[in-house]
């Protein structure tokens, strides 16, 4: 298996946790402040454009001339690795990478941008950064040390029937670096059940994208509401209490759109969706409000944390 | 003897025939392929930036693997297998067609696909094709303002133009907005913003590569 660090990390800022779920980011530092993660955050840093990208706004030189800068960002506060909180800031930033590694006319191009406007601090050297080796999504941190979260879980959880959502943009793009498989994916339901809970593991629409798709969410309402009415129907039918993330775009659609989706289909889902670094805070002692960010969520995980302290009392 | 006689003779007409049609076939497809290209599409999209690295676009089988567990073509007209085999015939109609913009980007076919093809971004560099001609732009003119708001604030943002919809369709979305820097505050978060000395990096780097003009011509 791969190494996965835990040290000289630059923890990378998401336009959508920041936006949307905040609480993700502040369970990261969170999770990461208990174990001994050693990480920094630079409010420098752009967002990976992906938004922009998938959307088909951002050419690939745009994209990568945007994460070209980022890796500057990286190097100048001697951080070696990325860490990243979304699954296409993980897609996007491994895409550059290696192609800033591999194709050396895109490179020189790219160096030749920041030569002319004055930046030439910002060129790439090639192979300062490997795309399989410096660049990670936080949970697989997590999943690394998953034995010593094991160790600091405060809250008992297994009265919940819990099911996992593993990003399409974390476990299909680059699926060479996928750890613990993207055919059947199970890093997040390894992670909960280091938190004391086996989750339904396998379900029909395991795999399936969550349906926002971009433009689709947009452009394509129709479509991209069945692809997610699919899944909370499966979900429901197996009276799943909680759907685990690893992506704000994903969560934000299954969160945002569970209550327009139980009007539209007239089923009344009833899950909630939390991310995985959001579910790991609660666990180890994060408070609902201050850490776990609960209060941007859509539908509401109130009844979640009342339950909770009622299983406790 | 009659019969069988004439049943050769038949035979032999209908040989020599088929002989010279396929002949004729042969040369002309020959011709065709020669003045057509075919692979000029083809090659093309593998050297596109978009493409990954040893993409196994010629070496497609058409199996419909990528069909069978794509969530568009699930729901719609759209048929990643039929859009590759179309490339591979230089079917140059795939780039207007209504259909690719179906596409989800969730690269599933990319990773079920057994011969290392990745169906997710051909599409992406037909599409890519198509804003380039000028040809689509009812299809993503109204995500031209995401490039906008990144040339001014230099990072990325959900656009306006889609606001007053995900306000109607999810409650308390708006008020969200105005409640965030708060929020962040009680969560010990810094900023979403970057600092002005960034937002000027960004903007003069996009710019020096045509970025701004990229966007203008998309509306
Ligand atoms: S899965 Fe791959 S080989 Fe099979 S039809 Fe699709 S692109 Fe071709
Ligand atoms: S990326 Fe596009 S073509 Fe591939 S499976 Fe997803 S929706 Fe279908």
């Amino acid at each position: 298996m791969k190494i996965i660090p835990d040290k000289n990390i630059l923890l990378f800022k998401s336009c959508l946790v920041s936006t949307e779920y905040p609480g993700i980011e502040s369970s990261t530092k969170y999770i990461f402040d208990q174990l001994g993660v050693e990480y920094i955050i630079d409010h420098e840093q752009s967002c990976c454009s992906g938004l922009g990208y998938y959307s088909d706004v951002f050419d690939q030189t745009s994209t990568t001339l945007i994460a070209a800068r980022n890796f500057y960002v990286t190097k100048k506060n001697n951080a070696k690795n990325i860490a990243v909180m979304c699954a296409t800031c993980y897609a996007i930033n491994k895409k550059s990478v290696k192609l800033l590694n591999k194709n050396n006319e895109f490179r020189e191009r790219i160096n030749n941008v920041f030569e002319e406007s004055s930046m030439k601090e910002m060129k790439y050297e090639k192979g300062s950064l490997n795309p399989t080796d410096n660049i990670f999504h936080v949970v697989e941190i997590f999943f690394n040390k998953k034995k010593e979260i094991s160790k600091h879980v405060k809250i008992d959880l297994s009265n919940f029937k819990i099911a996992t959502h593993h990003a399409c943009h974390y476990c299909k793009v680059h699926y060479e670096d996928t750890i613990e498989g993207f055919r059947n994916p199970r890093m997040l339901d390894e992670l909960v059940e280091s938190l004391g809970v086996k989750t339904i593991d396998w379900y029909n629409t395991k795999i399936n994208t969550c349906g926002a798709g971009f433009r689709q969410r947009f452009a394509n309402k129709p479509i991209s509401m069945k692809v997610t009415g699919d899944k909370l129907l499966e979900l429901n039918e197996q009276n799943v209490d909680i759907l685990i993330h690893m992506c704000p775009n994903c969560q934000m659609q299954f969160d945002r759109y569970q209550p327009y989706l139980s009007k539209e289909l007239g089923v009344d889902f009833n899950i909630f969706h939390l991310n995985i670094t959001q579910l790991i805070a609660l666990a180890i002692g994060g408070d609902p409000y201050k850490t776990v960010g609960i209060q941007t969520h859509t539908f509401s995980i109130e009844p979640l944390i009342k339950r909770i302290s009622e299983d406790t009392i | 003897m009659d019969v069988d006689n004439t049943f050769n003779i038949q035979f032999t007409i209908i040989f020599i025939y088929l002989f010279y049609v396929n002949l004729d076939l042969c040369d002309l497809m020959k011709v065709d392929r020669i003045k057509n290209n075919p692979l000029k599409l083809a090659k093309k999209i593998l050297h596109d930036l978009k493409a990954s690295e040893n993409m196994g676009l010629l070496r497609c089988v058409q199996c419909g693997m990528c069909t069978s567990s794509c969530p568009g073509a699930k729901n719609s007209g759209y048929n990643p297998r039929d859009m590759v085999k179309r490339v591979l015939e230089g079917d140059e109609s795939i780039i207007n067609d209504e259909e690719i913009w179906n596409c989800f980007y969730c690269y599933t076919c990319h990773s079920v696909c057994p011969v290392g093809n990745s169906p997710s971004e051909v599409n992406q560099i037909l599409r890519q094709t198509a804003i380039d001609k000028g040809i689509v732009k009812d299809k993503v003119g109204p995500f031209a303002v995401y490039g906008d708001s990144f040339l001014d604030i230099g990072i990325g943002a959900i656009p306006k133009s889609f606001f007053m919809e995900l306000n109607e369709d999810i409650e308390g979305w708006l008020d969200l907005k105005s409640e965030l820097e708060e929020i962040r505050g009680e969560l010990g978060l810094g900023p979403i913003t970057i600092p002005n000395e960034s937002i000027k990096e960004v903007n003069t780097l996009l710019k020096k590569v045509g970025f701004n003009k990229r966007i203008e011509k998309m509306k």
